[in-house]
C-alpha cells in the first residue's frame, strides 16, 4: 500500500503509464492518447489552431481575388511559361508570372518590383500562358488597385520610390507617382 | 533587412532539421504554421523599425502569395475523381481489363510496366492528379487489394516505382509543368525554348530514375527496413477455394462506364480539345458526370479526399511565402554563390550541389523552391554574373529541373511520396531513400548528359553529329546505370543486421554517386577539364553528404510507454 502510494506522488503530473491504457487483447494496449505516441502532437489544440490557421489562410488566398475583382488570378498555375514571352513584351517585363500572384493576394511590393505599373496591357504575354488567362485584364486591375492604394496612403514610400528609380512606371501613372514623391520630399 | 532573411531561413533550416530527426514531437503542418508565425512576427518588427507599420502590414499579403494553388486544388481534384471510381466500382472494371491483359503478348510483366510510366505518359501538371486516382488499383493488385496477383515485395517495388514516376512528371508537363519555369527563362537565347526544350531530358531521366527507384526499392530499402511495411503476402496454406475467389474480379456495367469517364477525363484534360481550361476544371467535372451517370452519392467522394498531404502542402507554401516576404531566399541565392568562391569548389562545384538543392531540402511541392531559385540560376549565366555560357546554363537548368521536380516524393513535409508510402502501408521516410538515391545519381547527370548530346542537336537539326550523339547518350547511361546498379548490389549484400553500420555503409555509397554526378555533371557542362571536374565531383560529394544524411536509419515509431 505504501509502496503503491510513493509510485503515485513519482509519478509527474499528465503522465499516462503503459499500465493505465486500456487492453486490447491480453498484453496488447491501446495507446488512447496521441500523446503517448512520440512522433504526435504535444497538444491537440496547438494542432487545432494549426489546422484553423492554414483553412484560414486558403480562404483568403481565395477569397482576396474574388474581393480585389481579379478571380481569374486563382487559376494560374504558376508555371511561369509566360516568361517566355522575353523580348514580346514591348516593355520588357521579365516576371508575369510574378504579377499574377502580386495581383491574386494584393501584394504591392512584388508587383512593383516586378514592373507591374510599367505594364502598358497590350496583351503580348497572354499567348505564352497555358491557360490562356487574360493578362492584361489582371495586370490592369492590379495597377488601379495600386495607384487606389498609392492615393489611400496604403503602400510604403520605398517601394514607389525603387519603382520610380528603376523606371517601372508608365505614362499613365508617372505623374501621379512623380506628385506623390515630391510630397513626400516635401514632408 | 538582409539579415533578418539569414535569420528566417535559419530559423526554418534548423526547425526542419530538428522535425526530420524527431526532436521536435509535432506533426509537420504545426511546426511549419508556428514557423511561418514566428518569421512573420521577426519580419514585421524588422519592417516596423526600419519602413514603418504600413510595410508591416503589408507582410501577410506577401506570405499569402507563397501560397501555390495549384497543386493543392490538383490534388483535391485528383482524390475527388478517384474516389468517385472506386465509389461506383470502375476500379474492378480496371482490374477486369489488367485480367485480360496479362493473358495479351505484353503479359503482366508488360502491363505494369505501362502503369508504372502512366504518370510521365500523361504529364499532368501536378502527378498527385494521376496518383490519387490510381494508387488505390495498384494496391488492388496485392492479396489484401483482392487480386493476388503480386507479393508483398512486388508490389511495394511498384507502387514505389508509380508514386516516383508520378513526383516527377509534374516536370516535362506541357499544360503548366514545372520544367516550364525553366524554359520560359531560357527562351532568352534558344527562340524555341519554349516548345519544351527541357521536357525530353526529363522525361528520359525520369524513365531511367523510375527503373533504377525499383531496383533499389527492392535491393536496399526493403534490406534496410525489413519490418515496416505492413503489406501482407497471400499466407501459403490459404484453402484452393478462396484462392480462386481472390483472382476472380468482376465489375457491373456502371463500373466500365465511370472507368470510361474516368478515361475520357484525363485525355480532355492532357490534350485539351476544348480549348484551355484548368485540368482541376475537366477532372471535378468528370467527377460529376460519374455522380450523375454512375449513381454516386456525394458523400462516396467525399470519403476519398484525404486532407493530411493538402494541409502539410498549404503549411509548406506559407512557411515558404514568409522566407521569401523576409529575404530568406535571397539570403540562400548569396549562400550558394559565395560557395563559387571557395577554391576546392569553384563555379563547377557549386552548380554541383546547386543542382541538387531541391533534392537537399526537399519541399512538399517542387514550385517553392523551383520560382524562387530558377531566377538565381538564370542570373549565374550571361544575363548577369557571367559564370557559363547560355548552353552550358541549359545543360545546368536540365539536371537542376529534374531533380527539382521529383523533389515533393522524398518531401516528409507532406510531399507526394507520402502517398505511396501510405499505399504500401509502410512507415514514414521508407521511400526516401530510394527517391534521393535515384534524383541525385542517376536524374541529374542524365538530364545534363541528354540535354548537351541530344536536345541541342533537335534544337538546332542541321547538326550533322546526331547518330554519333545517340550512340554517345547510350553510352553515357549504360555507364551511370551499370556503375549505379552494380554498386547497389554491393551495399544490398554487404547489409546486415546492424541498422547504424547499414546506414553508414548507404551513406558511403550516396557519397561516391553523388561524387560521380557531379563529376558527370561538370564533365557535360565543362567537358574534359580535369579541375572543373575535380570541383564537380568535390561539390557532388557534400551535396551528397546533405542527402544521405537524411535519410532515416530506422522507420519504425518509437513508443512512449512512462
Amino acid at each position: 500500500m505504501d509502496k503503491d502510494k510513493t509510485n503515485q506522488e513519482k509519478k509527474p503530473i499528465g503522465a499516462r503509464w503503459e499500465e493505465d491504457q486500456p487492453l486490447v487483447m491480453p498484453g496488447i494496449r491501446r495507446f488512447q492518447f496521441f500523446t503517448n505516441v512520440d512522433d504526435r502532437a504535444l497538444t491537440k489544440n496547438l494542432n487545432r489552431l494549426a489546422m484553423f490557421g492554414i483553412a484560414t489562410v486558403l480562404a483568403v488566398d481565395v477569397g482576396k481575388a474574388v474581393v480585389n475583382k481579379n478571380p481569374q488570378t486563382i487559376y494560374c498555375y504558376e508555371c511561369r511559361a509566360c516568361y517566355s514571352t522575353q523580348d514580346k513584351c514591348p516593355v520588357g517585363i521579365q516576371y508575369q508570372a510574378e504579377l499574377v500572384v502580386a495581383a491574386r493576394v494584393s501584394d504591392y511590393d512584388r508587383f512593383c518590383r516586378n514592373g507591374g505599373l510599367k505594364c502598358i496591357r497590350c496583351g503580348s504575354c497572354q499567348s505564352f500562358c497555358v491557360q490562356y488567362l487574360n493578362l492584361a485584364q489582371i495586370f490592369g486591375t492590379m495597377q488601379q488597385q495600386t495607384m487606389k492604394a498609392l492615393r489611400t496612403g496604403k503602400i510604403p514610400e520605398r517601394i514607389i520610390r525603387n519603382a520610380f528609380r528603376n523606371g517601372l512606371i508608365n505614362r499613365d501613372f508617372i505623374d501621379e507617382v512623380t506628385e506623390f514623391l515630391n510630397k513626400g520630399d516635401s514632408v | 533587412m538582409e539579415y533578418l532573411g539569414y535569420i528566417t531561413l535559419t530559423i526554418f533550416v534548423v526547425t526542419m532539421v530538428l522535425t526530420l530527426f524527431r526532436k521536435i514531437n509535432l506533426p509537420v503542418q504545426t511546426v511549419l504554421v508556428l514557423v511561418s508565425i514566428v518569421s512573420l512576427i521577426i519580419g514585421a518588427v524588422f519592417r516596423i523599425v526600419s519602413e514603418g507599420l504600413n510595410s508591416a502590414i503589408l507582410l501577410p499579403n506577401e506570405m499569402i502569395g507563397g501560397i501555390i494553388l495549384h497543386p493543392i486544388t490538383a490534388l483535391l481534384g485528383g482524390l475527388f475523381l478517384a474516389g468517385a471510381l472506386d465509389a461506383t466500382q470502375g476500379f474492378d472494371a480496371l482490374k477486369v481489363i489488367i485480367d485480360k491483359l496479362k493473358k495479351t503478348p505484353i503479359g503482366l510483366t508488360g502491363t505494369l510496366v505501362i502503369l508504372i510510366n502512366l504518370p510521365v505518359i500523361a504529364s499532368l501538371p501536378c502527378g498527385r492528379i494521376i496518383a490519387a486516382a490510381l494508387l488505390p488499383l495498384l494496391f488492388a493488385f496485392g492479396y489484401e487489394g483482392g487480386m493476388g496477383i503480386l507479393t508483398k515485395t512486388q508490389l511495394v517495388v511498384l507502387i514505389g516505382a508509380f508514386t516516383r514516376n508520378a513526383m516527377g512528371s509534374c516536370g516535362p508537363s506541357p499544360i503548366g509543368g514545372v520544367g516550364q519555369i525553366g524554359e520560359g527563362f531560357l527562351g532568352a537565347f534558344f527562340p524555341t525554348a519554349s516548345e519544351g526544350i527541357l521536357r525530353s531530358p526529363q522525361a528520359f531521366s525520369l524513365i531511367i530514375g523510375t527503373a533504377m527507384t525499383a531496383l533499389f526499392l527492392k535491393i536496399i530499402s526493403e534490406k534496410l527496413y525489413p519490418d515496416d511495411v505492413s503489406l501482407r503476402d497471400r499466407p501459403e496454406n490459404l484453402p484452393k477455394q478462396e484462392q480462386t475467389k481472390i483472382s476472380a474480379v468482376s465489375s457491373p456495367f456502371r463500373g466500365y462506364l465511370s472507368l470510361i469517364i474516368f478515361v475520357a477525363s484525363l485525355l480532355i484534360a492532357i490534350f485539351q480539345p476544348f480549348g484551355k481550361m484548368p485540368v482541376q476544371t475537366v477532372i471535378v467535372a468528370g467527377a460529376i458526370l460519374i455522380i450523375i451517370l454512375c449513381r454516386a452519392s456525394i458523400q462516396d467522394l467525399m470519403n476519398g479526399i484525404i486532407l493530411l498531404p493538402v494541409t502539410a502542402m498549404a503549411s509548406g507554401f506559407m512557411a515558404a511565402g514568409v522566407l521569401a516576404a523576409t529575404g530568406g531566399f535571397d539570403a540562400l541565392g548569396v549562400i550558394l554563390k559565395s560557395l563559387s568562391t571557395i577554391q576546392i569548389l569553384g563555379v563547377a562545384g557549386m552548380l554541383a550541389i546547386f543542382v541538387q538543392m531541391q533534392t537537399i531540402l526537399p519541399l512538399s511541392c517542387s514550385r517553392i523552391l523551383t520560382a524562387a531559385l530558377v531566377p538565381v540560376l538564370y542570373l549565374f549565366g550571361p544575363a548577369k554574373f557571367n559564370m557559363v555560357t547560355w548552353p552550358q546554363l541549359a545543360i545546368v537548368m536540365a539536371a537542376y529541373i529534374i531533380n527539382a521536380t521529383t523533389s515533393c516524393g522524398p518531401s516528409p513535409l507532406g510531399g507526394g511520396g507520402t502517398m505511396g508510402e501510405g499505399q504500401m502501408r509502410a512507415e514514414s521516410g521508407f521511400i526516401k531513400g530510394a527517391y534521393t538515391y535515384t534524383a541525385m545519381a542517376v536524374m541529374a547527370p542524365l538530364a545534363a548528359i541528354y540535354m548537351k548530346f541530344m536536345n541541342f542537336t533537335v534544337f538546332s537539326p542541321d547538326n550533322p553529329e546526331f547518330s554519333q550523339n545517340i550512340l554517345t547518350i547510350i553510352i553515357y547511361t549504360a555507364v551511370i546505370i551499370g556503375v549505379s546498379a552494380g554498386m547497389m548490389a554491393f551495399v544490398s549484400r554487404m547489409a546486415g543486421e546492424n541498422s547504424a553500420y547499414n546506414w553508414r555503409l548507404q551513406l558511403i555509397y550516396f557519397l561516391i554517386s553523388g561524387g560521380i554526378a557531379g563529376a558527370v555533371l561538370s564533365l557535360a557542362v565543362y567537358e574534359l577539364k580535369v579541375l572543373e571536374i575535380v570541383q564537380g565531383f568535390v561539390g557532388g560529394l557534400i551535396a551528397a553528404f546533405l542527402i544521405g544524411v537524411m535519410v532515416p536509419k530506422t522507420l519504425s515509431v518509437v513508443r512512449k510507454t512512462t
